[in-house]
């Protein structure tokens, strides 16, 4: 008996947003990185084509960072002591997006500086042709005092500046539209505070498509499913055409799942936890591909085998004849 | 609409300090203010009153009934202050608000009630929490609440089923569903028990200027599948007047006719639709969009109004 496969229509679509600027359009990326646009829910081929497919980014930071895994420093090695060499890295490892966060503090423990942030950006964009996205620490008035400068600094670019929160988005969003680049939102995973603060920054008149959403995440057994259920219904609501929840979701895996026990402690566990690179690199992918699969745009990785292996899955996701 | 005044609430920080003070006459003052305004009965919410049960709850039925003759519905967790409260009553049939399917709340408040011959409010919440659908808010009604009456001998004609008002901001899945549990309670038994909400709980942490559309507009909505009784603040002149729109059927005004449509929509079981409103008026354009959000057509956000 032939079946048919039911397929869903939907009045409302994901925003497209384009990441980064090449020479022509005044930046200096060597090519620009394309997300969202969808009509359907995400690897249904078979009811839509994907716009465009789901963009892994890898996390860099400033400086050396003090709290990452022995793990994710040894795999990237001295690289870690220098923002250029480890988005060369990075854009070796195959990473579509560079995300470079910046530190609370500099080496000597005093506030990162202005200064400081804009030679970082300036290296990590002359060492790699990759778009690029620039998270400051997360506190207001030092994110402010960063990001204006470096905003300034690479004007035309296309960057996405972050992270616009509901107490502190409006120097953040007003910066990135007078200098040409984009905003990455975040809230605490609520479908309705997520849409609150799109309404919020969109009435400052910043265009939609220029808006990353990030409605965070936990990492596997650490509140994924909760995470998963909101980028669900948000999608949905998208997809019904609910304006304000349509902007591209970019999640960050990378930093939930190195946070978890599981993939952060290599002593004193139970031996029937195995190995823990092997275990902790799970722990990472396997977060990231039940986000790709919720509807993530972007995740946010921080290991290179990790994005490596989600690399193969969202491949497989995106192989059409595969799917049905 | 039989109104159960709402605003002797301890969430209050003023009713909070009267009672610490003991301030009677701030509590006369609420009493017939709410009763002036149309309040049929008078919800007092103490809180729990622990250390103070014994002294308080006497206190205020004394105190609220030097000035008014209504109803007063105790709406405590303390069985004890409840019961003591009860004994100083000398006027009008008090109520009991509540008790809910919870096996030792069902075993002790409903003989409580009949004890007192007192009206009895129960909500359709089991040991597990609020069901989000409908059907099951309603088997809590049939399969444990009606039997538990029925077993004591409690008079169904005393019995108000409160199916649970949560709030849009944050339960929004629980709006639409809502509106079918009352539906559906009324065929559900025969005769159909009383039927009453808590509405104010659905503007719960919504914006203060928003509070009062959210409420009626879910008043007009559940006014459509019968709602005639329900807690509530008497003091809120634009959610009478919705009330007395509907009950008159005034259909004199724009905003009137859009509430009566709306009305007579989710009476037929019927979605209210884009062709009924007059999306220019901004007046009507701001119950559209609250109907869109208690419907959860529409996620909600605090600032939904803002919307196009």
């Amino acid at each position: 008996m032939p079946v048919e496969i039911p397929k869903d229509t939907w009045s409302g679509s994901v925003c497209t947003v384009t990441l980064g600027a090449t020479t022509a359009a005044g930046g200096t990326r060597s090519h620009t990185v394309t997300v969202g646009g969808h009509k359907t829910l995400p690897f249904m081929h078979f009811e839509q084509p994907m716009a465009h497919r789901p963009v892994i980014a890898l996390e860099i930071r400033d400086r050396r960072p003090d709290d990452w895994s022995p793990l994710l420093l040894e795999v990237w090695g001295n690289a870690v002591d220098d923002p250029a060499s480890w988005a060369n890295a990075g854009e070796k490892a195959g990473a579509d997006l560079l995300v470079l966060s910046l530190s609370l503090t500099g080496a000597d423990g005093h506030p990162t500086t202005p200064e400081a942030a804009v030679a970082a950006v300036k290296a990590v964009l002359k060492a790699s042709g990759l778009p690029l996205l620039v998270f400051a620490p997360g506190q207001a008035d030092l994110d402010n005092q960063l990001l204006v400068p470096v905003a300034e600094a690479t004007k035309g670019e296309r960057l996405v500046l972050g992270i616009c929160e509901d107490k502190n988005y409006r120097t953040i969003v007003a910066t990135a539209m007078a200098n040409g680049h984009l905003i990455s939102t975040r809230t605490p995973m609520d479908v309705n505070l997520a849409k609150q603060l799109n309404i919020l920054v969109r009435d400052m008149g910043i265009p939609a498509d220029r808006i990353l959403m990030d409605p965070t995440t936990g990492a596997l057994g650490y509140g994924i499913e909760y995470g998963y259920s909101v980028m669900e219904r948000l999608r949905l609501a998208a997809l019904q055409g609910d304006g304000n929840t349509q902007s591209p979701m970019i999640v960050t895996p990378g930093a939930e799942a190195w946070k978890a026990k599981e993939a952060k402690v290599g002593q004193d566990v139970p031996a029937a936890w195995g190995d823990w690179r092997e275990r902790a690199i799970t722990w990472e992918t396997l977060t990231a591909v039940a986000l790709i699969e919720s509807g993530a745009d972007i995740v946010v990785l921080r290991h290179p085998e990790s994005l490596r292996r989600v690399r193969v899955a969202s491949d497989d996701l995106m192989a059409v004849p595969e799917t049905i | 609409m039989y109104i159960i005044g709402e605003n002797i609430h301890i969430i209050s920080p003023r009713v909070k300090d009267a009672l610490q003070a003991k301030d009677a006459r701030f509590f006369q003052g609420r009493a017939v203010a709410q009763v002036e305004a149309g309040a049929q009965a008078l919800d007092l919410n103490l809180g729990p009153r622990k250390k103070d049960w014994e002294e308080i709850f006497p206190w205020m039925v004394e105190t609220i009934e030097a000035v008014a003759d209504v109803p007063l519905s105790f709406d405590s967790t303390n069985i004890m202050g409840i019961e003591a409260g009860l004994k100083k009553v000398t006027k009008a049939q008090p109520i009991i608000n509540s008790t809910s399917a919870e096996p030792e709340r069902l075993e002790k408040v409903p003989l409580l009630a009949k004890k007192y011959n007192t009206r009895l409010i129960a909500l359709t919440m089991g040991a597990s929490g609020i069901p989000v659908a409908a059907d099951a808010r309603v088997t809590i009604a049939i399969e444990k609440l009606i039997p538990r009456m029925l077993e004591i001998d409690f008079p169904i004609s005393d019995l108000i089923i409160d199916p649970l008002v949560l709030t849009v901001s944050g339960c929004q899945e629980y709006c639409p569903e809502l509106i079918e549990t009352i539906r559906t309670l009324q065929v559900a038994w025969n005769p159909p028990p009383a039927i009453s909400v808590g509405l104010s709980n659905v503007s719960n942490s919504v914006p203060q200027e928003n509070r009062s559309l959210v409420n009626r507009t879910y008043c007009a909505m559940l006014m459509g599948v019968g709602l005639n009784t329900m807690i509530g603040d008497p003091l809120d002149t634009k959610l009478k007047d919705t009330i007395r729109i509907i009950e008159q059927r005034d259909d004199s005004t724009p905003v009137g006719r859009l509430y009566l449509k709306i009305y007579d929509r989710i009476a037929a079981m019927e979605t209210p639709v884009i062709d009924d409103v007059d999306i220019n008026d901004p007046d009507q354009a701001a119950i559209w969009k609250t109907v869109q959000i208690l419907l959860n057509k529409v996620i909600y956000a605090d600032a939904y109004l803002q919307l196009a």
